[in-house]
């Protein structure tokens, strides 16, 4: 076998989170000779899943070198039995949903990778209540997900349906050019000053639309949050009975990074984990690479994830096992639904206490149960999000309080591990110049960022050139050979 | 014939170390070829199927090759997930690669189930009068270490070569909740994506 360094390569792709990832399965069958490495022993970069050793090691290694967009992280493990072995844990940096009409979706199926996928359901949205009287005890109170649901909850009043099955139809035809007018003025100004303005909601009414569209800092402008808002209601039902997303069992995009490098290397793409770039010369036609493993390679075109900071805010995070599967929260509410995995339960701004301080932005439980293989049966596993602040930290611990108080009034679960770390929001442009071309940085989305496939895609026609038509992208037959069979 | 979906679908995994004989030793058991030229990793193969009666009964194999991404060891975790049995390979005449077998065996162990079945394969077996860099004592050693069935086989010859999938198939089926738990889990809770209900709109026309 030829050593990496006599091979004079088409692309080497530095970085395995999901648009690289990506970019290796659209080019797995170009012919082209691909070389992929990472500088992280593991795949996924931002969104990797880690075992409990692997989150260790990678807590550590922040401490001591600069990771770039992470910072903050550590972990806590209270003083109580019940954790498992490490590796029955498989914890998601980025455990975003995706929505049954996203276009990640399309090509995963397009692509045949989505077969090596094992994808779950993502059930019920509910909502944080503070109780009215500091005596009584926090509710989660269901968003209603279908239209009958909306008829039959008791949790909004009869008014309040109404403006809501009015608010939905609309949205299902929003796009069109009379509604177009009504939301117009209303374009870039948050969604709630239009909710209020146009359909006169209550404030709790206008909680639960802003819960939808997962908005980390409740302001979504209007035109995204309809289009967020029309993409939840016309995924609802898309691949199944009662629920709009999915999310990939065993740690979610870790797994569809994972399944593109495979498909990357069945295409014969050579893999390299813990090799980064050490240095870069660039020649007219070549850029000559040094790696951290000592190989010196070279490289027609490098394509790299940009690892800088961008302008936008960083969010905050807390990842929780439980030591309860929080049965409750996974039930599917309607027949023939598969068994939800996933739901989401949202703590709107100022429905927390911080001494004696509302909290400013919504905080996002992401509530797995051990059907997502990220944790033991009988355990759970709660990702909170919410908005970077002097205090996040503190909100966070507080909304995992107040999460646990309202979730079962009779047995408070129990927390068995805490990872806390903040992340800062990557550059959102793409940079090209002759011989690199640098992706924008990973997503801090709740949910699955499609404009982010755009960036793989020309990253994808700048290696194939003119040569292939731009409708082949990322569809491929299965590689599946003939059936033979072994009788005797 | 059965229908392929009526057939307990079995997935098989094949490992070890670069250059050890593991595509050879798959070309061979499904479409019984064997090229002595194919130095180069394994293009172009996701996995093969392979359906097979043991004890009268018929499975449906899905066997993995490493795709090349055994070389600097970057096999993913991904890649073992739901994976009934791993077999794997060393090459006998070459020390090496059976010295790094105790690192296959903690890698596969890691990744899989408890009670994955696990098989050792000596593979290039034609090798053994002018080459042989491992005994067959020390294989079958290292494998009961393990908790491994063992055997030693040729693709070149064909010696063998149906002996690991057939007694893996029967270890498989013979663990007790091994088979039924991987599919079973698989089956509840998973979503089809590959065709749309295109019904489940969130309001249908209706007169309200
Ligand atoms: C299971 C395994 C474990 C390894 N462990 C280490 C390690 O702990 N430290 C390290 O520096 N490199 C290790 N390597 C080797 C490293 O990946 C080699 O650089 C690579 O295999 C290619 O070496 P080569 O081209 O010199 O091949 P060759 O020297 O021609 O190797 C021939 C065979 O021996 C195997 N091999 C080579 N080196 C080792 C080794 N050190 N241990 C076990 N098998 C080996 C190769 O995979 C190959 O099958 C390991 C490789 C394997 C497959
Ligand atoms: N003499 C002999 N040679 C064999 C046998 N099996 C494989 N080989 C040769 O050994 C070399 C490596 O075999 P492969 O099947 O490609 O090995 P592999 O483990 O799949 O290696 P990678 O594709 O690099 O992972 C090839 O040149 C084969 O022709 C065998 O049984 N006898
Ligand atoms: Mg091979």
């Amino acid at each position: 076998m030829g050593s990496i360094s006599d091979t004079l390569w088409d692309v080497v792709i530095c970085g395995t989170g999901l648009q690289q990832s990506l970019l290796a399965l659209s080019l797995s069958r170009s012919g082209k000779n691909i070389l992929h490495i990472d500088p992280n022993d593991y795949y996924g970069g931002a969104e990797a899943a880690f075992s409990l050793q692997e989150a260790e090691s990678w807590v550590d290694r922040l401490a001591t070198e600069d990771k770039g967009l992470f910072r903050s992280a550590s972990i806590t493990k209270p003083d109580v039995a019940g954790l498992s072995f490490p590796r029955a844990y498989s914890l998601a940096l980025a455990p975003q949903l995706i929505h049954a009409r996203s276009e990640l979706l399309s090509q995963l199926v397009s692509s045949r990778a989505y077969r090596q996928v094992e994808f779950l359901a993502v059930g019920s949205f509910y909502i944080f209540k503070a109780p009215l009287d500091p005596a009584q005890q926090p509710s989660l109170v269901r968003i209603p997900s279908t239209r009958e649901d909306v008829f039959s909850t008791t949790a909004i009043s009869a008014k309040a349906k109404r403006g809501l099955m009015k608010f939905l139809k609309f949205v299902l035809d929003y796009d069109s050019p009379e509604q177009r007018d009504a939301w117009k003025p209303f374009v870039d100004k948050p969604l709630v000053d239009f909710l209020q303005e146009h359909f006169k909601m209550d404030a709790e009414l206008k909680a639960y639309i802003i819960a939808l569209t997962l908005s980390l800092d409740g302001r979504i402008s209007t035109e995204d949050g309809l289009s967020i808002i029309y993409r939840h209601l016309t995924s609802m039902g898309h691949f199944g009975p009662g629920f709009a997303a999915l999310y990939p069992k065993w740690g979610g995009i870790s797994e569809i990074a994972q399944v593109a490098c495979r498909a990357g290397a069945v295409g014969g793409a050579v893999y390299m984990l813990g090799a980064g770039i050490k240095s870069m010369a660039t020649a007219t036609d070549e850029v000559e690479l040094e790696l951290t493993s000592g190989d010196k390679v070279k490289t027609k075109l490098l394509v790299r994830g940009d690892g800088s900071v961008g302008d936008e805010p960083s969010i905050s995070r807390l990842v929780a096992v439980v030591g309860s599967p929080l049965k409750s929260l996974f039930e599917s509410t309607i027949e023939g639904a598969p068994t939800p995995c996933v739901a989401v339960v949202v703590l709107p701004a100022g429905s927390l206490t911080i001494s004696g301080v509302a909290n400013t932005f919504p905080v996002y439980v992401f509530a797995h149960s051990s059907g997502t293989g990220e944790c033991p049966n009988g355990q759970s596993v709660l990702y909170l999000s919410t908005m970077a602040t002097s205090n996040s930290k503190e909100v966070l611990s507080r909304a995992l309080e107040s999460f646990f108080s309202a979730v079962d009034h009779d047995q408070v679960p129990q927390c068995l591990y805490q990872l806390y770390y903040e992340q800062a929001a990557g550059v959102k442009q793409s940079r090209l110049d002759q011989l690199t071309l640098d992706l924008p940085g990973p997503s801090l989305s709740l949910s699955m960022d499609d404009t982010l496939l755009k960036h793989v895609r020309e990253a994808w026609k700048k290696v194939v050139g003119d040569t292939v038509d731009d409708a082949e992208y990322m569809v491929f037959t299965d590689r599946e050979p003939v059936d033979d069979d072994d009788f005797e | 014939m059965a229908s392929d979906d009526a057939l307990p679908t079995l997935k098989i995994l094949l490992i070890g170390p670069s250059g050890a004989g593991k595509s050879a030793l798959l070309m061979r058991y499904c479409d019984d070829e064997f090229d002595p030229d194919t130095a180069a990793a394994t293009i172009g193969i996701d996995f093969k199927i392979k359906r097979l009666a043991v004890r009268g009964k018929p499975y449906r194999l899905t066997l993995f090759d490493t795709a090349g991404q055994e070389r600097f060891r970057t096999l993913s975790t991904s890649f073992y997930r739901g994976a009934h049995g791993v077999i794997l390979v060393y090459d006998i005449s070459n020390r090496a690669s059976f010295m790094s077998m105790e690192r296959w065996f903690d890698e596969a162990k890691a990744n899989t189930v408890e009670d994955v079945a696990l098989y050792l394969v000596g593979a290039k077996l034609d090798k053994a009068s002018r080459s042989r860099e491992v005994t067959q004592e020390e294989g079958l050693a290292l494998a009961e270490q393990h908790g491994a069935s063992f055997c030693e086989a040729s693709s070149k010859t064909s010696e063998n070569v149906r002996r690991p999938f057939v007694e893996i198939v029967n270890q498989i089926v013979q663990t007790p909740g091994l088979l039924t738990n991987a599919t079973a889990k698989r089956r509840s809770g998973t979503v089809v994506v590959d065709s749309t209900t295109n019904n489940g709109y969130f309001l249908p026309n209706c007169a309200c």
